[in-house]
């Protein structure tokens, strides 16, 4: 029954999805690469998020220069840290027409009548480069470099391309090594469709970011891709196992190697290098902004510098604030973000001050500036962040209001509190209460109270146990006492004679009953002989009763009960073997 | 009947009133305390220390007292005998939240850098620095109670929630026994000194023409081994043992025969 309230809760769920997710409904375009030549298919993915549909197909723009053909629809829904976010990718297959840069996008979706429009990318066409060779066979693997000529720490991309026409496995690839030569993997390798000497491949690309830290002419030798070929045995007769699903195919290890190449590295040029120079290269950008511009005196504002871009983001170094004349100053960490995509490596540093004014007055917080090279104009440059102006207002006279903002651990401007800052060091005062001081309000180890704490408890056991103990052996004493009196009393009885059998019975059994501490009121044969045996007695002993027992109940039952029985005599050593073997 | 409650009346009387310390003169201590506490109030360090000192001297040895006596030599920046104080304190009131925040602020002054040691018992009864002696002794005191008061319902009534909760407090009962015999020693042999003069030389033997081992400064605490001809043995945590002259440290526990 849980079960199925679960079942329909999640299915109602997913039913609700669409509705419940399309208030904040997203449009990205996604291509598989930046760059492909003529030959090359490229994927394109238009991804919607926030419904799982569409009212119609993505009307796409930007691809006059294409082929455009549909490449199917899938749905998506995902569980992030408890949150659902359904979606719907249309995915696309382009074959570009000519070359040239092309501006991809925006696609444009309609969900419920309302229409969401997505990025653009950029794409770059360019001519496809055929080897002189006439055919390089059904796999081989070619690599390329752009561009052949860099300066050092600027970054070349190596292209592998694995072309094939058989179905591979078992894929594994071994990099060129080279001194001061340092490759990192851009992005997850891509599969697409080319055509290359007339003939259609699978093509499998990788691509990698090639960076020198020394200048100098660097030989790049092949790299060798091993792997696992499967190739298809023709069959002479078509049947239901030419299905590429029963195809029979057999597997066999080929390794393949790139052509050579070479890579010109120069060295940054000394002419024009600023002194603060810190190995930047690549292209980049700084932004900078101060929040909040207007403040009161004890209050703190950030300044955020942002410096981003493409190429060797680790040298960006920390910038540093100068000393600013009655605004103390506060830095944070630095935060570095590194990313790679097809295009390369790029990233930013994001750094951080607390400004914190003593005066009121208007600030000037000057520029602050990096240099780096750039690599598209082929020169240093200086990047300078703008100069801020912060407007300081005196303390607010009238009494703090505790706002929502402030219990939420925002000031009413909206920025973060700070950090409770130590400003002295000091002891607590001395304790003047008369609470606890007491002298010997509480009692002392070792005194009356201490052992009485300790010892009370258990002498209480102790003694009521005792106590229990002797009770319950006293009254086990009265019990053998009784006992022991029993079997005297019989005898002597006995020893008067001229008893019937009537009272010999009565007197045997009371016996039994004191003596074994029982209280049964009649007693046959058999079970005063099975009392005894149970006590210790011999089997032998326990007959003789049994047997005295019996002669004395068949004179009772023969009419003869209250004549004078002979047995009397008998009855006395009897007893006294039972007291004898008796436990 | 009646001889059987005036025995119970005596004896429940005599419980009550042992552990209370006679009080010569009710009033007196208290002025001596307030006297102090305003001779510090006024920036009269030494006399507030005097103040305190005569309390502790005449038997009213309390966590506070030392608390206070520690506050007075922290402003005159004797910071041996603060943390001697504070220390004697916190055996007492090791909860104390003043306490435990002067205790810090002095022990950030010293200059020698000495871990204390973490042993096993140490972790294994955690509680046992949190609490003090007396604290530990009563919660003994109520599983002791507990313990032999459910034996004994056992005695009269089986039955299946008094064996578990006999098992229950038996291991209770050992756990505070053990807790209380640990603390009760730890007390006892406490052999920890402070170091009371700005720098002292730790030497090789109780002779002052003796090799120099090393230094300690004020505020150091380390534990006493044994002393001899006004000189005692002192030994780190990492082992190093050395003499110094008895009358530049002084014992945490208070012993009227001197360190060790």
């Amino acid at each position: 029954m849980k079960k199925s309230i679960l079942l329909i809760l999640l299915l109602s769920m997913c039913v609700n999805i669409p509705c419940l997710a399309s208030g904040d409904v997203s449009v990205t375009l996604k291509l598989d690469r930046p760059e492909a030549t003529l030959l090359d298919s490229i994927t394109l993915v238009v991804s919607v998020s926030g419904t799982r549909k569409s009212d119609e197909q993505p009307s796409l723009r930007g691809l006059d220069a294409f082929e455009v053909m549909p490449g199917g629809t899938s749905s998506r829904i995902e569980i992030i840290n408890g949150k659902v976010n359904a979606g719907v990718d249309y995915t696309y297959t382009l074959q570009p027409k000519k070359t040239g840069n092309f501006t991809v996008g925006p696609a444009e979706v309609k969900v419920k009548g309302k229409t969401i429009k997505s990025n653009t990318e950029t794409l770059r066409i360019v001519k496809a480069i055929q080897s002189k060779e006439v055919d390089r066979g059904p796999l081989f693997l070619s690599a390329t470099l752009s561009p052949k000529q860099v300066f050092v720490e600027e970054q070349a991309i190596y292209t592998l391309k694995l072309f094939r026409q058989n179905r591979v496995g078992d894929i594994s690839l071994g990099l060129p090594e080279a001194e001061h030569l340092a490759f990192k993997q851009l992005g997850k390798p891509v599969e697409y469709q080319s055509v290359y000497k007339g003939q259609s491949y699978q093509v499998l690309e990788v691509r990698y970011a090639l960076i020198s830290s020394k200048a100098g002419i660097y030989g790049i030798r092949p790299s060798r891709m091993s792997m696992t070929v499967f190739r298809s045995r023709r069959k002479s007769s078509r049947s239901l196992f030419d299905d590429p699903f029963f195809s029979f195919s057999s597997g066999e290890p080929v390794t393949i190697a790139s052509e050579p190449l070479e890579l010109n590295v120069l060295p940054l040029p000394q002419k024009g290098r600023p002194t603060d120079f810190s190995g930047l290269v690549g292209s980049f950008k700084i932004k900078a902004h101060l929040e909040p511009s207007t403040i009161r005196v004890g209050e703190s504002a950030t300044m955020t510098v942002l410096l981003s871009g493409r190429g060797n983001v680790k040298r960006i170094p920390d910038l540093k604030l100068p000393e600013l004349e009655k605004i103390k100053i506060y830095a944070d960490q630095p935060v570095l973000m590194e990313e790679t995509d097809a295009r390369g490596l790029a990233g930013s540093k994001t750094m951080k001050w607390a400004l914190v004014p003593e005066k009121e007055g208007e600030y000037r917080i000057p520029s602050l500036s990096i240099s780096f090279f750039d690599i598209e104009s082929k020169q240093y440059r200086v990047l300078e962040s703008p100069a801020l102006s912060m407007s300081v207002l005196p303390v607010e006279n009238a009494q703090t209001q505790i706002s929502q903002d402030v219990l939420k651990g925002h000031k009413r401007d909206g920025s973060r509190k700070q950090e409770v800052k130590e400003l002295g060091q000091d002891i607590l005062p001395v304790h003047t209460s008369l609470k606890d001081l007491h002298p010997g309000a509480r009692p002392g180890i070792g005194g009356v109270v201490f052992w009485a704490i300790l010892m009370i408890p258990f002498f209480a056991y102790a003694v009521t146990f005792f106590i229990q103990k002797f009770h319950r052996k006293t009254t086990m004493s009265v019990a053998a006492a009784r006992a022991r009196k029993a079997a005297k009393a019989l005898i002597r009885e006995c020893q008067k004679g001229g008893l019937s059998s009537n009272h010999l019975t009565s007197s045997i059994r009371r016996y039994l009953n004191e003596r074994f501490n029982l209280s049964l009121g009649s007693l046959t044969p058999d079970e005063a002989a099975d009392i005894v045996n149970s006590r210790g007695v011999s089997a032998t002993t326990s007959e003789r009763l049994r047997r005295t027992l019996k002669e004395l109940e068949d004179a009772i039952y023969t009419g003869k009960g209250q004549e004078t029985c002979d047995m009397g005599g008998d009855i006395p050593e009897l007893i006294k073997q039972i007291e004898k073997e008796t436990r | 009947m009646r001889r059987y409650s005036y025995l119970a009346i005596s004896i429940i009387a005599i419980i009550f009133f042992s552990g209370l310390d006679t009080e010569a003169q009710p009033n007196g201590w208290e002025a001596i305390f307030f006297r102090a506490n305003e001779a510090f109030k006024e920036g009269q360090y030494q006399d507030a220390i005097d103040g305190y000192e005569q309390l502790v001297q005449t038997g009213h040895e309390n966590g506070h007292i030392y608390y206070n006596l520690g506050n007075g030599y922290f402003r005159l920046n004797q910071l041996g005998k603060a943390i001697l104080n504070y220390e004697r304190a916190r055996i007492l009131i090791p909860r104390d939240a003043d306490l435990n925040f002067n205790l810090r602020l002095a022990r950030d002054q010293i200059q020698d850098a000495i871990a204390e040691p973490q042993g096993f018992i140490q972790m294994a009864f955690f509680w046992l620095d949190a609490l003090s002696l007396q604290e530990v002794f009563w919660g003994f005191g109520i599983l002791n109670v507990l313990f032999w008061g459910i034996l004994l319902i056992r005695l009269f009534h089986h039955s299946e929630w008094n064996y578990y909760l006999s098992f229950v407090f038996f291991v209770l009962f050992l756990i505070g026994g053990t807790s209380f015999g640990l603390k009760w020693y730890q007390v006892r042999t406490d052999g920890r000194v402070v170091i009371l003069e700005k720098e002292v030389n730790i030497l090789s033997g109780p002779d002052i023409q003796d090799t120099v081992l090393f230094k300690l400064h004020e505020g150091s605490i380390v534990h006493c081994e044994r002393s001899e001809d006004g000189w005692v043995l002192i030994r780190l945590p990492d082992k190093k043992r050395g003499w110094v002259e008895a009358g530049s440290v002084e014992q945490i526990k208070r012993d009227p025969r001197g360190p060790c």
